[in-house]
């Protein structure tokens, strides 16, 4: 299965807010909520100061934090994205406490939000909005191998002027599907050195889930069936006691009960 | 024994009215959680989830849930005692009667060894309940005040135990519901009356050690006398 991936060059990125923009107008993204927010970030004391801009979003990743506690199956991943079922949220709020990079957030109604990686735009051939508007190719959208390949290539360049220029996300969290060019440490702008998110766990309840809902189901039907039988044999045992008890002696269903 | 001749509609007091109500509020309060519980985890039910009402629903049926053992120990001690002490102690004739429990199971009362108020698997499940109660107010506490501030591993454990006690609760309640089912106990709930035949045929120590007079006895029930309606606590 082909896996893709986003690029996202924070060293090109000129904190121009045109994918946040084309993300929300293209997309359905609920009131009051947008899947980028652009930070600006200024690092070193004066007079060595650096800017940047951080895109806060989804990065996707492998080992999805979200997904692993996501009840319901809201969250999935697919061809190494994560989607969002919005239809099928019910508002747990699991995901949003278990992002390493606080992502998802409930919108007013009340149902989980983020980046699903334009899984619509995505499936009809297209190109996602923010990708497709940004003016300065910080973004691009790719087989995630491809977008490796190009990642380490800027990285490599961008060295020359930053020295602690890195690629981020090749192996955190399983490996993101927004692979970030960096011009700096992670953690000096703001990113999680180590996101794995322990979820040991996480998955039992995973298991525990399905097989509670089996278990109870199972249960209910075994004393479905049974119940049918054992009142009747109760009904029986009132009976005869009744029968004994109007002619004085043990009748011979009674006998017989108590031979069993 | 079982075997001797019992006056056709004599009825013994089961429950008075303090109890019903608050197994009533038991009742009603655990199907209303159960059902907002499952609301927020099961796909099916997921939907109707969003915008936060059934989570609002959850945390008032917990508080009714949480307030039960106060209304034990406001209005039925003697129905406390029970469940505390009474579900954790075992007789002879109770280690007897869970040997052939099916048999019991098959709606076969008449040869068990005599119980007393409760019979053995009702103690077993009256402390199946006391146990997993507290776990699930326990572990439904930490998830109410503790949801923002857990690690994610710290939030999975405290979900895990709401649901594996949700679990047990849950399958216990279809066992309860299929003996009262199968030994129509609903109206010793129900009325606070059962016949004194199937009290003796179930519980044949406990009618034993009743007093033979009202409201314990009563010859029949037409409505609850008024004795039994205002018990002592009430
Ligand atoms: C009085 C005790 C209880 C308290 C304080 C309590 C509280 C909570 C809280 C805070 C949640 C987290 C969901 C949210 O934030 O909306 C929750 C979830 C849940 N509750 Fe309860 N609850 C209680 C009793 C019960 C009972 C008796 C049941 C069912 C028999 C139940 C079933 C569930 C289920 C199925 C969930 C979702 C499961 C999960 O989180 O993995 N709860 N409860
Ligand atoms: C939802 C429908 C329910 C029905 C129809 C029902 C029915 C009954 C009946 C008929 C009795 C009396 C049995 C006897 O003669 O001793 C009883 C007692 C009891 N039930 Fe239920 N029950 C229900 C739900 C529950 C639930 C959800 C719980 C606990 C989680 C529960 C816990 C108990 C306990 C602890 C007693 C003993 C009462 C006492 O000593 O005060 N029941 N129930
Ligand atoms: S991939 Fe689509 S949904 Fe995600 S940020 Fe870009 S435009 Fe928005
Ligand atoms: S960044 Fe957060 S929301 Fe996105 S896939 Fe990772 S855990 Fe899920
Ligand atoms: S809030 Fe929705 S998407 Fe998030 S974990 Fe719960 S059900 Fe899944």
């Amino acid at each position: 299965m082909t896996t893709y991936a986003f690029l996202l060059d924070i060293g090109r990125c000129i904190g121009c807010q045109a994918c946040v923009a084309a993300c929300k107008t293209g997309n359905e993204v609920p009131e009051g909520r947008q899947y980028i927010r652009i930070v600006e970030q200024t690092r070193g004391t004066f007079p060595n100061l650096r800017g940047s801009f951080q895109n806060l979003r989804c990065y996707h990743c492998a080992d999805a934090a979200c997904v692993t506690v996501c009840p319901t199956g809201a969250l999935y991943k697919e061809e190494g994205l994560t989607r969002l079922d919005r239809e099928k949220c019910s508002g747990c709020t699991y995901c949003v406490d278990a992002c390493p990079y606080d992502v998802p957030v409930l919108a007013d109604d009340g149902r989980s939000s983020k980046c699903d990686g334009c899984a619509a735009v995505v499936k009809a051939g297209g190109t996602p909005w923010c990708v497709k508007t940004c003016p300065s190719h910080a973004l691009l959208y790719d087989e995630r191998p491809k977008i490796l390949a190009e990642a380490h290539r800027r990285a490599a360049a961008l060295k020359m002027r930053y020295p602690n220029a890195q690629v981020y996300g090749e192996t955190e969290a399983g490996g993101l599907g927004v692979v970030l060019v960096l011009p700096d440490d992670p953690m000096a702008l703001g990113l999680p050195a180590n996101p794995n998110v322990p979820l040991s766990l996480t998955a039992w309840q995973k298991a525990l889930q399905p097989a509670s809902l089996g278990l109870t189901g199972l249960s209910i039907a075994f004393t479905g069936l049974a119940a049918v039988i054992a009142r009747r044999n109760h009904l029986q045992e009132v009976r005869t006691l009744e029968a004994r008890n109007s002619t004085g002696q043990p009748t011979p269903e009674a006998q017989e009960t108590k031979d069993q | 024994m079982t075997t001797q001749t019992l006056p056709h509609k004599r009825q013994v007091l089961r429950y008075r009215v303090g109890p019903r109500i608050i197994h009533a509020m038991l009742a009603s309060s655990f199907v209303l959680l159960l059902v907002t519980g499952l609301m927020l985890v099961w796909g099916p039910l997921a939907p109707y989830a969003a915008g936060g009402g059934s989570r609002l629903i959850h945390r008032i049926g917990a508080v009714v849930f949480m307030l039960i053992p106060v209304a034990y120990l406001l209005f039925d001690r003697p129905g406390a005692r029970e469940l505390l002490w009474d579900s954790f102690h075992y007789d002879r004739d109770d280690w007897k009667w869970l040997k052939q429990v099916y048999r019991y199971f098959l709606g076969h009362a008449a040869e068990m060894p005599p119980q007393g108020r409760l019979n053995a698997g009702q103690k077993l499940h009256h402390a199946g309940v006391v146990i997993f109660s507290a776990l699930i107010v326990a572990s439904g506490l930490l998830l109410w005040v503790g949801k923002g501030s857990f690690t994610p591993n710290g939030l999975a454990l405290a979900a895990m135990l709401h649901d594996v006690s949700m679990l047990v609760l849950t399958v216990l309640l279809v066992g309860h519901l299929y003996f009262t089912f199968v030994y129509n106990a609903l109206q010793g709930m129900v009325k606070g009356y059962i016949p004194e035949r199937e009290a003796r045929l179930e519980h044949s120590k406990w009618v034993d050690s009743l007093p033979e007079k009202e409201p314990w006895i009563v010859e029949e029930v037409v409505e609850s006398p008024e004795s039994a309606v205002l018990s002592p606590e009430f």
